[in-house]
Order: C-alpha cells, then sequence, then structure tokens
C-alpha cells in the first residue's frame, strides 16, 4: 500500500454511525459488520481522496498509539474492507490532491 | 350481501385475502383465527395457486423492491407487489395455498415500510409492557415463553415491533415457532420494556449493550433477506431507531420463573 493509493467506499454498502461506532452491511453475503471507534474513523477516512500515510496521519492525532503501530492496524484493516469488497483501492490520479 | 373474504391483521396491518378455494379459506380462518379482523384492509391480497413447481435445489428466500414495486419468494411461492397500489398477487405452489413463510415475508417487508421490523423473538407482557427475547433458533426464546404463567405471550417465534403513541410496542404475530398455535393466541400489542439477547446458563447473568451492539444482534434476527442495498438501509435505521430508545441487554437466564423478578432489577 503505497501514498499513491486512495480507497473510496462502495457507494452501494448501506452503514450507519451510532455514538462512535459503526455498522456496514455486505449486501451480497446479507452481513453486518460491527466496527469500534477506531475501525469506525478509518471508515470515515476512506473517502477516495486519502491515502494510508494521510489516514495514518489523522488516527495518529486523535487516537495514543504509536505510529507504527496505527500504520500496521490501518493497512491491515483497510485490507479486509477491500477484501469484503467494502472499499475500493484505487491509484490516484496524476497532479490529483486532496 | 356481506363480504366473507378473510381479513387477517398482523401488527396494525390489514390484509384482505380474496382467491381462495373453499377448502384454503376455511384453513386460513382456522389457521389465523386470533388474527382474523373486520377493519379496513390496508392491503389486497389476490392467491392464485398457479406458481409451476421447479424440481432442484431450493432457492434462498428474497425480497427486492424498486420504484414503488417488490418481489418477494419464499420457495415455492412468490408475491409481487404495488405499494401505492396497495395489491400483492401470490402465486403459490405445492403446499398451503396460503404460504405462512410468504405471509410472514410479505408482513415483513410492509412493517419495514411503516418505519416497524419483525423480529426472531419471543415476548411477554409483564405488568402491560413487553420484555422481547431475541436469539437464534434453540437459544431459549420458546422456553422463556412457556415460563410466562399467567403474563399474556404475544408470540414465542416472531414479534413485530413498530412505533407507538409513546415510544416502541412489541405486537403479537400469527407465526409461532415451536410452542405452536398456543403462542399465538392473542392479537395485543404492548409498550416495549427491553429487548433482551439470550444466552443459555445455568444461572441469571446479564451485560447491559450499546445501541449498536444491540442493532448488531438484532439486525441477524430480522424476518427478511438483507441482500438488497434499500432493505438494508432501511432495517438499519429502523434498528438504530429501536436501540436509541429502548435498552437492550445480553441475557443468560435458566429456565425458573424466577426470570421475572430477574429481569426487575435490570433497571
Amino acid at each position: 500500500m503505497d501514498s499513491a493509493e486512495v480507497f473510496p467506499v462502495r457507494k452501494s454498502v448501506p452503514w450507519r454511525t451510532l455514538d462512535t461506532e459503526a455498522l456496514l452491511v455486505d449486501v451480497k453475503g446479507g452481513l453486518l459488520y460491527p466496527l469500534n471507534s477506531v475501525g469506525a474513523r478509518i471508515w470515515d477516512l476512506c473517502d477516495g481522496a486519502r491515502s494510508v500515510d494521510e489516514i495514518v496521519g489523522v488516527l495518529a492525532v486523535e487516537f495514543e498509539a504509536p505510529e507504527t503501530t496505527i500504520r500496521a492496524d490501518a493497512i491491515e484493516f483497510i485490507e479486509r474492507l477491500a477484501g469484503a469488497k467494502l472499499v475500493s483501492i484505487e491509484r490516484r490520479r496524476k497532479g490529483e490532491t486532496r | 350481501m356481506a363480504d366473507r373474504t378473510p381479513r387477517i391483521e398482523v401488527a396494525g396491518l390489514v390484509f384482505r385475502v380474496a382467491g381462495l378455494a373453499a377448502a384454503g379459506r376455511v384453513w386460513v380462518e382456522g389457521r389465523y383465527a386470533p388474527f382474523l379482523s373486520r377493519r379496513a384492509p390496508a392491503f389486497g391480497v389476490h392467491v392464485r395457486a398457479s406458481e409451476r413447481y421447479r424440481p432442484g435445489r431450493t432457492p434462498r428466500p428474497s425480497a427486492t423492491w424498486t420504484n414503488g414495486r417488490f418481489a418477494l419468494a419464499s420457495h415455492p411461492s412468490r408475491a409481487d407487489g404495488d405499494l401505492a397500489r396497495r395489491r400483492v398477487a401470490f402465486r403459490a405452489g405445492p403446499g398451503p395455498a396460503f404460504n405462512p413463510d410468504l405471509f410472514r415475508l410479505l408482513c415483513s417487508f410492509l412493517l419495514m415500510q411503516k418505519g416497524g421490523v419483525l423480529l426472531h423473538a419471543s415476548a411477554v407482557v409483564d405488568r402491560g409492557r413487553a420484555w422481547v427475547f431475541s436469539g437464534p433458533s434453540g437459544s431459549g426464546k420458546t422456553t422463556i415463553a412457556g415460563l410466562a404463567g399467567d403474563r399474556p405471550v404475544l408470540n414465542d417465534e416472531t414479534i413485530a415491533l413498530r412505533p407507538g403513541a409513546r415510544g416502541w410496542d412489541a405486537c403479537a404475530t400469527p407465526f409461532y415457532g415451536s410452542g405452536g398455535p398456543a403462542m399465538a393466541r392473542v392479537n395485543e400489542r404492548a409498550p416495549l420494556r427491553g429487548l433482551c439477547f439470550l444466552r443459555k446458563a445455568d444461572r441469571f447473568g446479564h451485560r447491559r449493550l450499546s445501541p449498536s451492539e444491540a442493532v448488531a444482534r438484532a439486525f441477524p434476527e430480522v424476518m427478511l433477506p438483507k441482500r438488497d442495498g434499500r432493505v438494508t438501509e432501511r432495517l438499519l435505521a429502523t434498528l438504530a431507531a429501536v436501540a436509541a430508545a429502548v435498552p437492550a441487554w445480553e441475557l443468560e437466564f435458566a429456565p425458573d420463573t424466577a426470570l421475572w423478578s430477574y429481569l426487575d432489577g435490570l433497571g
């Protein structure tokens, strides 16, 4: 995962935030994914414009944890979201910045 | 001449069930006796025994909804409806002319349109307010209904939740579980006291659930296929509204009538 990759959420994914947590539904599988507050924040930051570096930067300000831990967890989590087809992994277009 | 077409009322939704042969009408009047109604129907259901039997693997139930029209399937029957015209065509395959599984699916879909939800749950009314007990098969829904004593049982398998005059109500349904017809003898509703997600144990225990935990527990227990994005969006919104308004617990219970005093202490 590099700084040129961004992660738009799939528009067809129903989701809802409750307090600081979130619930996503994989409609194809009929499954519901509950997310804790960190997962919900990463989901929120998967806006199709931010790279993993930018997402980690925001999380490091908002949550108390070593940045290396946050990075590893964020990458693993985004890969799991992509594996469940809840987000896409796309290349940022040339010249595009957030 | 009086209209002898059966009308069935579930959670305030009144269905006029037309197109049944005499034997089918007698069956419906017996099966749904406590739920027969004289109120004006909100939906007309026309039953036709015309669906051709198709051998092969049984398809999963489905619910799709586009531009005010919907299609529901519960093998071997299907229903096609029009929300604006309030009409539903039932096509029954082999089996009862009025397939109860498909009727339950129809009630669930239309209840969702009214901001409610049909839940895999039992419910017991204690001092005028309903405790709803949800969980997968074998979790103890019927066992708890059997502990009700003199308290009214709304059902041991399927409960409708819908917005009432002052908060959420739990409503009886005719879709009983292993407890049989005795678990669907009354067509009543009561204000919702609390939602309990069951876990069998040899003693009592509980844990208060956050709203998101309650939605996550309730979602799989909603009696509606969840493979349509619009259906799922609506369900999430409804369950979130219930979870915000009604306390929910994970409940471990022993099959003992002390349950009711234990519930009093949940706060």
